[in-house]
């Protein structure tokens, strides 16, 4: 216990460093780090399938293909499940999300701390797969377009995962079931789904920066490059925007229930 | 503290005793439920500075209560007031209160001093040495670098007191404190918990043990089924409990003759012979005055005794009785 006049000239930590150290240390720890590098891996291989497709004109249309549906469609969404489950639904689920909850923390901040700390994750495991995934395949000049879109729809995913584990404790089946079902079943068939779906927009920026873009990936009504940069900011802030609402009206009641 | 101004909308009866007359957390008609799963039902009570024990059979509805009253959980009808505020929606309410939850859960990867300075720094505890403060009056200063993740039962509960006792809360919520405590550090937190509610904070302690918390609590808040079964002072309820009817199984190789002995005792209201069970129930209102006449008659009357066995001792027992 603290006591009255004790106070040291040395300043603690302000509450968002204090949220941010501890997403990365308690949050993420070493066995979630191998559950995300595990998909990372798979966006190497990736890489590799595309050098080894040999029915495309250059390397860079060969990886923009295997890209689209193999890293922007699976390995993204699945590894940024892990880190947005880790963030915030894991410790939900095991009960020590109190520890942050009750305090005088501002909601905001809590969600905000969270997101950047695994947005800080995403960065620099998924983006830099998919960037070096490009290389692998030999389509280094698309390397930046590679690191760029699953940079931003790593972290827009994030954003999603945490408000979705702010309105479910069942984190992991429901960001599955928002991926597959409606954002590649759906969105496949609708546009309007597409527009705020991290995969098709990150696609989208993909596609947008390379310099020769399959005509396959180019879809009608879906803004590109940058344009689709813009989308997935507003689709993050409004799916924090709805974690920082749900998380003041969350019911923590423990890891038993 | 600031006890509850007097133009509160929750004007608590007179001499109640649910209710602390320098109340700092009052529940009103709480009701909560978790589907078709009633947890409180229209529960009233207030508890004020000093330590106040929450007692009642696993299952009664005291972790509900705990969660709702520092807003983890939500009530579903009536009101929650903590200083006056509504500790839901006033999250600087948070700031004057702490809870040690009864989940063994801890966060993965921090050491105990770790985790103790990580809610000190959420609190804004300036003193860089509060931690190890706070990590020394619960006796785990020694293992403080050590995971918590790792620890036992008992030590990951202190740890969780020490980060509670860390942010000074004036308002502190224990559920369970002493599970997996041994006995020297259960007499440790004992004495911790008494003298925060001498300073006049407001200690509120759960437990299923009537003996833990008659040590530590002046006034005990007995609930069952998610109801108020009694309140009053812990001698009080003490003998409410002590005083109800208990029913003792006596084996023995001459039943008739113990039970011809045994009709003249006071401690004793009806003895029937259970040929189920293979002896005789007694029924008594004085189970302490039984339990020493008891083998004295057998030896007066050469009976032999087989077996003493109280057949409803259990908590769950006791708090139905208390209820009837």
């Amino acid at each position: 216990m603290t006591e009255p006049g004790t106070v040291t000239s040395q300043r603690p930590r302000s509450q968002f460093a204090a949220i941010l150290a501890y997403t990365l240390q308690s949050c993420v720890p070493p066995r979630r780090w191998a559950a995300v590098l595990m998909p990372c891996a798979g966006a190497l291989l990736f890489g590799l399938l595309a050098r080894a497709v040999d029915n495309f004109p250059t390397p860079d249309r060969a990886f923009a293909n295997v890209a689209a549906e193999g890293i922007f469609a699976l390995v993204m969404p699945i590894a940024a499940l892990v880190i947005g489950d880790a963030v915030l639904g894991a410790e939900v689920r095991s009960g020590t999300f109190h520890f942050t909850w009750l305090t005088p923390v501002p909601i905001w901040r809590i969600v905000l701390g969270r997101w950047l700390g695994g947005s800080f994750v995403a960065l620099v495991t998924i983006a830099p797969a998919a960037a070096l995934a490009a290389v692998i395949a030999g389509a280094s000049g698309t390397a930046g377009a590679a690191y760029v879109a699953a940079a931003v729809g790593s972290v827009s995913y994030v954003a999603l995962f945490i408000a979705i584990g702010c309105i479910t404790r069942r984190t992991a089946v429901w960001s599955l079931a928002v991926v597959f079902l409606i954002e590649r079943l759906l969105g496949a068939a609708l546009t309007g789904i597409a527009q705020l779906s991290p995969t098709w927009e990150s696609r989208a920026i993909f596609v947008g920066y390379l310099d020769d873009p399959p005509d396959r990936l180019i879809r009608d009504g879906i803004p590109e490059g940058g344009g689709a940069v813009v989308r997935l900011i507003i689709v993050t802030v409004v799916a924090l925007a709805i974690a920082n609402w749900r998380m003041g009206h969350m019911r923590l009641s423990g890891a038993a229930d | 503290m600031s006890p509850v101004e007097s133009e509160s909308e929750f004007a608590a009866p007179a001499h109640d005793p649910a209710f602390a007359a320098d109340a700092t957390v009052e529940i009103v008609d709480v009701s909560v439920w978790f589907g078709p799963k009633v947890a409180l039902s229209e529960l009233s009570c207030s508890f004020g500075p000093g330590v106040t024990g929450l007692l009642g059979p696993n299952g009664a509805g005291k972790t509900t209560l705990m969660r709702a009253m520092t807003g983890l959980v939500g009530v579903n009808q009536g009101t929650v007031r903590v200083e006056g505020r509504d500790p839901r929606r006033d999250r600087g309410v948070h700031g004057r209160m702490a809870l040690v939850p009864e989940d063994e859960a801890v966060p993965a990867g921090l050491t105990a001093r770790q985790l103790v300075r990580y809610v000190a720094d959420l609190y804004r505890i300036r003193d860089r040495d509060a931690p190890d403060a706070a990590l020394q009056s619960v006796a785990m200063l020694d293992v403080a670098d050590r995971h918590v993740d790792g620890f036992s039962k008992g030590m990951r509960q202190r740890t969780k007191i020490a980060a509670a006792l860390v942010t000074d809360p004036q308002v502190l919520v224990l559920d369970e404190p002493l599970n997996g405590a041994d006995p020297v550090q259960r007499l440790h937190l004992i004495a911790l918990f008494k003298q925060l509610g001498a300073d006049g904070r407001t200690v509120i302690v759960s437990s299923h043990v009537l003996n833990e918390v008659e040590r530590m609590a002046e006034r005990v808040i007995v609930l069952m089924h998610g109801r108020l079964a009694a309140a009053g002072g812990r001698h009080a309820i003490r003998d409410a409990m002590d005083d109800r009817p208990r029913h003792v199984l006596v084996r023995s190789d001459d039943g008739r003759r113990l039970a011809a002995s045994l009709i003249g005792l006071d401690s004793v209201a009806g003895v029937t012979i259970d040929t189920t069970r293979g002896g005789l129930v007694i029924q008594t209102v004085h189970a302490r005055d039984l339990a020493i006449a008891l083998p004295r008659l057998a030896r007066e009357s050469s009976v032999r005794l087989l077996e003493v066995r109280a057949l409803d001792d259990s908590l769950e027992s006791l708090f139905r009785e208390l209820v009837r």
